[in-house]
């Protein structure tokens, strides 16, 4: 039942994808600017079961590699957004102090696609790939973080009312 | 965090690990399919891109001029004054001359260098999510673009193109972490490997440590074999500062690129390898300072004399006197 209901959910993050890769990598944004699919998938996720946030970051993770920009392998950016779905769901399942409130859930998700970045980078390492000056990885790390953080309020009553349409229950927000 | 899982849950987890693994696994290998499935979402994606391009254009930079709102005050200031109308078409005028502008600049150095070039608009850029610098253009394939090619604007060296799909193409910056380019001095011919920093500016490490290099000595690119994936010639950058520490390796220098990465229209693809190697043809004149107009006041003491002291004796015709004083604007 939940697993059709997740199939339910892939053309939203179609959606999303295609948004991100046709708009938001047209603006020109400060501090090396933000990923609207990073973030939407791990709010999500935050609001989902882990089985569910591990597969939200399946599916997710699969539309970052196909992206022109990935310079990963394929399954790069699936591997390190299977563990974040699942921690970030993990976290919150079964506790409404944590996903009832919108802070805890902001505050869980630009933490998580902070964490996502850095693990991508290490994992990219551990493949060869070059990553550039620490000092600008640092920059663009808090840039995430800061644009997480500005961009994740703005998304989460939408995001809530989605998700629970689509998982046919109560939205906690 | 009062979940427990259960063992279909923890088998979910595996088996979508192990698939990742997998798909790491075939990519690492070259498996066609990959590609063939990364080549085919690029292809769709690509008029999508090119609609969202068009959508997004007249506020493309309206976060970075948010930021720099108190420069750009008195500029505001005067487009208020005009009504909409006059102001959409002053900005679609600005965007077509600019892009012209930059067109004929890639131009006229793909001409001095007697490149073949292929000049193609950027329609998105990379995201900074993966760490690292791409460019979209909207020329691929089918105008004869493939993969390896050299990518230059108006002021020198942008990028390599790293795939090529039909009606598009992705340009890896040089200012890309992993961008590493041969290159040699203008004028001495000293030969290095700049690489990219995540910045405008790169990393120059000299292969010789017996010659020196100075700020301000420009780099062009030492070319490749058949000019794929850099053509001879084409100038990247200038040197801003040389770390001279005793006991290194190798003599590094910081240098800044000529292209703007943050502000690329139109670029080229130099599709065709030049006949002869430009040499340091293509290297940008110095600037030249402007001469600062000199105006010279002569001052005659008999007229000063006149106005202080006034006397019925008629004052001498104005000429020029050895006491004169000079003001340098």
């Amino acid at each position: 039942m939940a697993l059709r209901r997740y199939l339910l959910s892939i053309p939203i993050f179609a959606f999303i994808f295609i948004v991100q890769e046709s708009v938001v990598t047209q603006l020109r944004v400060p501090f090396g600017g933000f990923s609207l699919l990073l973030i939407f998938t791990l709010i999500w996720a935050a609001m989902s079961t882990p089985e569910i946030g591990a597969l939200t970051g399946f599916g997710a993770g699969i539309l970052m590699d196909l992206s022109q920009s990935s310079p990963g392998p394929m399954g790069h950016w699936t591997l390190v957004l299977i563990l974040a779905g699942y921690t970030v769901a993990f976290l919150g399942y079964g506790d409404d102090n944590i996903r009832a409130n919108p802070i805890n859930i902001v505050f869980i998700t630009t933490i998580g696609v902070v964490a996502s970045q850095f693990v991508f980078l290490l994992l990219g390492l551990l493949l060869g790939q070059e990553i550039g000056s620490t000092s600008h990885i640092l920059f663009l790390l808090a840039g995430s973080a800061f644009w997480t953080a500005i961009i994740s309020p703005l998304l989460l009553k939408v995001i809530s009312f989605t998700h629970s349409n689509v998982f046919g229950t109560r939205s906690l927000l | 965090m009062r979940y427990g899982g259960d063992n279909r849950g923890r088998l979910l987890i595996i088996v979508l690990i192990v698939t990742s693994l997998f798909l790491i696994t075939l990519d690492l290998r070259g498996v066609a399919v990959i590609d063939g499935v990364r080549t085919g979402t690029q292809t769709a994606l690509t008029p999508v891109q090119k609609l969202g391009s068009w959508a997004v254009k007249p506020f493309r930079n309206f976060v970075s001029d948010v930021t720099h709102l108190g420069r750009t005050q008195n500029q505001i200031n005067n487009l208020k004054a005009e009504n909409e109308k006059l102001r959409t078409r002053l900005q679609n005028r600005k965007i077509a001359d600019a892009q012209l502008t930059q067109l004929k600049s890639v131009l006229d150095l793909a001409g001095t260098a007697e490149y073949k070039v292929v000049s193609a608009r950027v329609i998105s850029q990379g995201s900074s999510t993966s760490f690292t610098q791409t460019v979209s253009i909207d020329a691929g394939t089918s105008s004869g673009i493939t993969q390896n090619m050299t990518v230059i604007s108006g002021f020198g060296l942008v990028g390599v193109v790293k795939a090529a799909y039909a009606n598009s193409a992705l340009v890896q910056l040089a200012s890309d972490p992993a961008f590493r380019i041969g290159v040699r001095i203008a004028g001495t011919q000293q030969i290095g490997i700049l690489s990219g920093q995540g910045t405008r500016k790169g990393v120059l490490q000299l292969l010789d440590n017996t010659t020196q290099v100075k700020v301000g000595d420009v780099l062009l690119a030492r070319g490749s074999q058949n000019g794929r994936p850099f053509v001879p010639g084409a100038p990247i950058g200038e040197v801003t500062s040389v770390d001279n520490s005793p006991g290194a390796v190798s003599q590094t220098a910081e240098v800044k690129f000529f292209a703007n990465f943050s502000t690329l229209g139109v670029v080229a693809v130099v599709v065709s390898n030049p006949k002869s190697d430009p040499r340091d043809a293509l290297v940008p004149p110095k600037p030249r300072p402007t001469p600062l107009p000199t105006v010279t006041v002569y001052a005659s003491p008999d007229t000063a004399t006149a106005s202080q002291s006034p006397s019925p004796t008629k004052p001498s015709p104005t000429k020029p006197s050895p006491s004169k004083s000079s003001a340098t604007r």
